[in-house]
């Protein structure tokens, strides 16, 4: 078991009402698992997404991350958890515009202790892998919306994580570079690491092994 | 890692070239200020230092209380060091006789120079640590001997040693060449000192002094004392032992003044030399500290430029961290990289400020009347500098550093985020800042430059016009007054001719002892004398009030008093022509009044005088050139009748206006100070301000799109972008102004004659602020104004 949500709510105060943004959500993570998060705008999907990513707080409930109950964690631990454990995807891609493509796969490295020659090694394998070796030196402004959420996620990868959460990896791009993108995801998935993704497609959805459905903050149901 | 911030920190400041411009451009010239004053603060504070014996030494002076009121004075009586070194000898290393410091001629062969000089006893070598290049300290001990500064020797012998050469001192006294020392630093009292020459000589040369040494007398002060204290005694017991010493040896009468002696530490001399009821009241010191604090004050507006344009600058940078965050950063590295990317800027900002400095040195150095060196060998110097980098990017770094690095991840990643209103309010205050500190500056620059107008525009008394003075510096002069007048009269090339004992711009003499009818017998005269030839008023055109000039008509003149204003005030006299004085034992007529001539300080009172006649006592001779003639020619004719009858003496003349404006040499010198720190000053808060404008109006494109669209004209929307930033120097006025008052109030009472500081020059300042303010905001206003509405809100 990877993560394990219990009971979670979080909520906004409107005047005077209460606004769930997540209702009484459960939700277990094994191992090795590609789940699908699917809903309407404003369900929640990318508020339960941020809960479990550590970027959002949560109101109430228990949160557990490899063992760890994450409510009582602080800041650095929290980044510490980042580095090793989480990478993240998301749908703007969110590259450093003042980084190459090079520099913006390296950057994970950087907050770890890894010795430059060993970046230079990681950082080559990652494009090679991804065939964007002749793109190294370019700009992100220089790419294509596919290439630049391939870079996103050749970082994500870059340090190793246990889990990846992709907040709608394909929702800026063509159904083409979608497909590229999920049949990468899928590869991953294969290889062992845990997918949770975010998304309003069907076929994308379709890639997971399970798929959640949210609505006004509440899992609706559960299907594996 | 370092070079990963680095490279995005410097893509960054490329990518933003305006920004980087004002940023670097403000900050290298704000260091740039802050080097200058401190290298400055640095001469000030290290004066005189160049000494070994700085610590020790201490110049002798003395208290006097007249009628309730004690001033200092610098001159002592002849007796005095021998009766230290007699009495007190266990308390002093050094007991030093000297002359007071002016221009004697030295002569080698058929060459005459006028030269800075001092008459000193023999332990002035060793007291002073001399550098010695030929010779050494026991150089004075041979009562015929006589001492060169390097310049001095190069003068007259090149670069050769001139040791036991013979050379002639105000063509009496033949001295043998027993030193050459390396010349006096230039941040230091004893600078320019040309010779020195033994005190023995003193008394050889002048019957005045040769008297006081024969009749040992405690009376008469006209020299000085330097002591350097035993290594075992303290400034403070010394002070105490030898506190009544005048006391104890004057006379009945002298004792009413109470005389007495206080240590004036070397460490003092140039920065603390004011007095005021009997304490030292420091002096320079307070420039010194004024200009310190202003060259923070520049180096923090220049920080907060930089603080405001990076936090304008927030929204751009917090994807970037976000992404950071997520990808594992955490808060600390993230300020680390905030940190090095302002210590990046600042290093080039340094870079660019040292270039300034190293370029404005020359001008500087003449401005401030030094002779600073750029000190690129100097360990210490660096080491402060990289203090200061560290300093200045801690200062300017640190807000946007704690700032841009608390951003949440979740809210900077969706894309809506945008700054809050806490830091907008956070610049304004930072705008308010500096335009305080600006306003505070040209308010007291205005009261500087009316001080100075004010007391350029007093009333002198005479008028100097084509006046020159010349110092008769050998007893060559004796006798031939009526001879040179004559022949210079003639000549067509002198209008009038005259002698005193005191120049035109200072007071030599201050005496004593004067009585009159009415007198109340408790007040303790001292009144400046001055001994003149009958013709002194004619020449310098003095403006006489009541009576008469002195006459050669009458016989009697030889003993009457003219008297200034000032002293019928002083000595409340009704109807002062031809009241008798007594003086000296002997009667003195009145026989006019003149108005105040100012000699001493423009910022002071005029000194109550007395003016009499007495050939013999006169130092000065005073020609009035002829004014239909040329300068050039008149000069010429005078120094040829003068080396006719005063041969190897150097004709060395002053003009007496230039003598007289040296006078504004300290307030004009702060006064140019002052008014380029407040330009400076405003210069780097308009880039600031000129930043926050282009941002502001970025910001708000949409709005004044939309604005435009339902019908606002241009002269709306620039009301609606320069209203804000207006309030906030309406705001920084109402701040400075009172500071200001208080501030300029306090430097201006350091003034007896003194402008006022009126109303309007706080609303000139506070005009000016505004229009500044319009004309940097209105450039970016404008141009948010006029662009057209499509293109503002396609960008949506």
């Amino acid at each position: 078991m990877i993560l394990q949500l219990k009971d979670i709510f979080k909520w906004v105060n409107s005047g005077g009402n209460r606004i769930f943004l997540l209702n009484n959500v459960d939700l277990t993570v094994k191992e090795g698992e590609f789940i699908s998060i699917m809903g309407a705008s404003g369900s929640g999907k990318t508020t339960l997404l941020n809960v479990i990513g550590m970027l959002d707080n949560f109101d109430e409930g228990e949160y557990t991350f490899l063992d760890e109950s994450v409510h009582d964690l602080k800041e650095k631990h929290r980044a510490n958890l980042y580095k090793e454990y989480i990478g993240f995807v998301f749908q703007a891609y969110h590259l450093i515009d003042e980084l190459t493509v090079y520099e913006n796969i390296e950057t994970p490295l950087l907050y770890k202790k890894h010795s430059r020659s060993e970046r230079k090694a990681m950082v080559a394998d990652m494009l090679d892998r991804f065939n964007i070796v002749g793109k190294k030196d370019l700009f992100p402004s220089q790419l294509s919306g596919g290439q630049q959420q391939l870079v996103g996620i050749a970082r994500a990868l870059i340090s190793n994580p246990k889990l990846i959460l992709a907040d709608e990896p394909t929702g800026n791009l063509n159904s083409e570079q979608g497909e590229e993108i999920m049949q990468l995801f899928k590869k991953l998935n294969d290889e062992g690491v845990t997918i949770i993704q975010v998304t309003h497609s069907e076929s994308n959805a379709a890639y997971g092994s399970r798929t959640i459905h949210l609505k006004d903050g509440m899992v609706v149901n559960n299907q594996s | 890692m370092i070079k990963n911030y680095f490279k995005i920190a410097l893509r960054n400041l490329f990518k933003n070239k305006g920004y980087t411009l004002i940023n670097i451009g403000g900050l290298s010239l704000g260091m740039a200020i802050v080097l200058l004053i401190g290298l400055w603060v640095h001469d000030e504070l290290t004066f005189d230092k160049n000494h070994d014996n700085y610590d020790n030494i201490s110049q002798v002076m003395m208290w006097r209380t007249r009628n309730g009121k004690k001033a200092i004075r610098y001159a002592m009586p002849y007796p005095l060091g021998d009766e230290l070194r007699e009495k007190y000898g266990e308390d002093f290393k050094h007991v030093v006789m000297s002359s007071f410091h002016g221009d004697n001629i030295l002569s080698f062969k058929d060459k005459n120079l006028s030269l800075r000089s001092g008459f000193m006893e023999s332990g002035a070598l060793s007291m002073f640590s001399l550098d010695m290049i030929y010779g050494n300290w026991d150089g004075l001990n041979n009562p015929n001997s006589i001492v060169l500064s390097e310049t001095a020797s190069k003068a007259f012998f090149g670069t050769e040693n001139p040791l036991g050469k013979t050379m002639k001192v105000n063509n009496e006294l033949n001295v043998l060449i027993t030193g050459v020392y390396r010349d006096i630093a230039d941040n230091a009292t004893l600078k320019g000192l040309d010779f020195i020459v033994p005190w023995e000589l003193y008394s050889m040369l002048y019957p005045w002094v040769k008297t006081a040494k024969d009749n040992n007398l405690w009376g008469n002060n006209s020299y000085q004392l330097y002591v350097q204290v035993a290594d075992g005694s303290t400034m403070t017991s010394v002070n105490g032992r030898i506190k009544d010493v005048i006391y104890n040896n004057v006379s009945e009468y002298s004792r009413k003044s109470q005389p007495e002696l206080v240590l004036h530490p070397m460490k003092n001399w140039h920065l603390r030399s004011n007095w005021k009821n009997g304490v030292n009241a420091g002096g320079f010191i307070q420039y010194v500290w004024l200009f310190g604090i202003i060259g923070l004050f520049v180096l923090l507006l220049a920080c907060i430029n930089f603080m405001n344009l990076s936090t304008a600058q927030s929204e751009k940078r917090a994807k970037e961290v976000g992404i950071r965050k997520t990808v594992g950063s955490s808060k600390y590295q993230l300020i680390n990289q905030f940190l090095s990317e302002s210590f990046l800027v600042v290093l080039v900002a340094f870079i660019v400020a040292i270039i300034m400095v190293f370029m404005a040195m020359p001008w500087f150095n003449q401005l401030s009347d030094k002779q600073i060196v750029f000190p690129f060998k100097s360990v210490a110097f660096w080491v402060m500098s990289i203090a200061f980098i560290l300093f200045t990017s801690i200062l300017a770094g640190s807000y946007p550093a704690l700032y841009l690095s608390s951003f949440r991840p979740v809210k900077v990643l969706k894309g809506t985020f945008k700054t809050g209103k806490s830091t907008t309010s956070f610049r304004k205050a930072l705008v308010v800042v500096q335009f305080t500190v600006s306003v505070i500056l040209v308010i007291g620059t205005i009261v500087v430059e009316k001080q100075v107008d004010y007391s350029k525009n007093r009333p002198i008394g005479y008028n100097m016009n084509s006046l020159i003075m010349i110092e008769k510096t050998t007893n060559n002069f004796e006798g031939k007054y009526n001879v040179i007048r004559n022949e210079l009269i003639n000549s067509g090339a002198v209008v009038e001719m005259a002698e005193s004992s005191s120049p035109l711009t200072d007071v030599w003499s201050t005496n004593g002892g004067f009585e009159w009818k009415d007198k109340d017998p408790n007040f303790i005269t001292s009144i400046a004398t001055n001994s003149v030839s009958h013709d002194y008023g004619k020449t310098v055109g003095w403006d006489l009030v009541k009576g008469r000039d002195f006459s050669r008509t009458f016989a009697t003149d030889s003993t009457a008093f003219i008297l200034n204003e000032a002293a019928v005030k002083y000595m409340g006299l009704e109807d002062p022509v031809g009241k008798t004085i007594r003086w000296n034992n002997e009667e003195h007529q009145v026989i006019g009044v003149v108005k105040d001539i100012l000699a001493v300080s423009p910022f002071e009172p005029v000194l109550q005088t007395v003016y009499m006649i007495n050939y013999p006592n006169t130092n000065w001779i005073e020609l009035k050139l002829n004014p239909e003639r040329s300068i050039t020619s008149s000069l010429s004719t005078v120094e040829t009748i003068l080396s006719k009858h005063v041969p190897n003496v150097p004709f060395d003349y002053q003009f007496v206006d230039d003598t007289f404006a040296e006078k504004f040499e300290a307030v004009e010198r702060i006064r140019k100070l002052s008014t380029i720190f407040a330009i400076f000053a405003i210069f780097i808060s308009c880039l600031g301000l000129f930043g926050l404008a282009s941002y502001v109006a970025e910001q708000r494109t949409k709005e004044i799109g939309i604005r435009k669209v339902v019908g606002a004209s241009v002269f709306n929307l620039w009301q609606l972008l320069s209203k804000d930033f207006v309030k906030l120097v309406m705001l920084s006025i109402i701040v400075a102004t009172p500071l200001a008052y208080y501030g300029v109030i306090k430097w201006l009472n350091n003034y007896t004659y003194r402008t006022e500081v009126s109303w309007w020059v706080f609303a000139i300042a506070g005009i000016g602020a505004i229009g500044i303010t319009l004309f940097t905001v209105s450039f970016q206003a404008l141009k948010v104004a006029i662009t057209n509405p499509i293109k503002s809100l396609r960008t949506e």
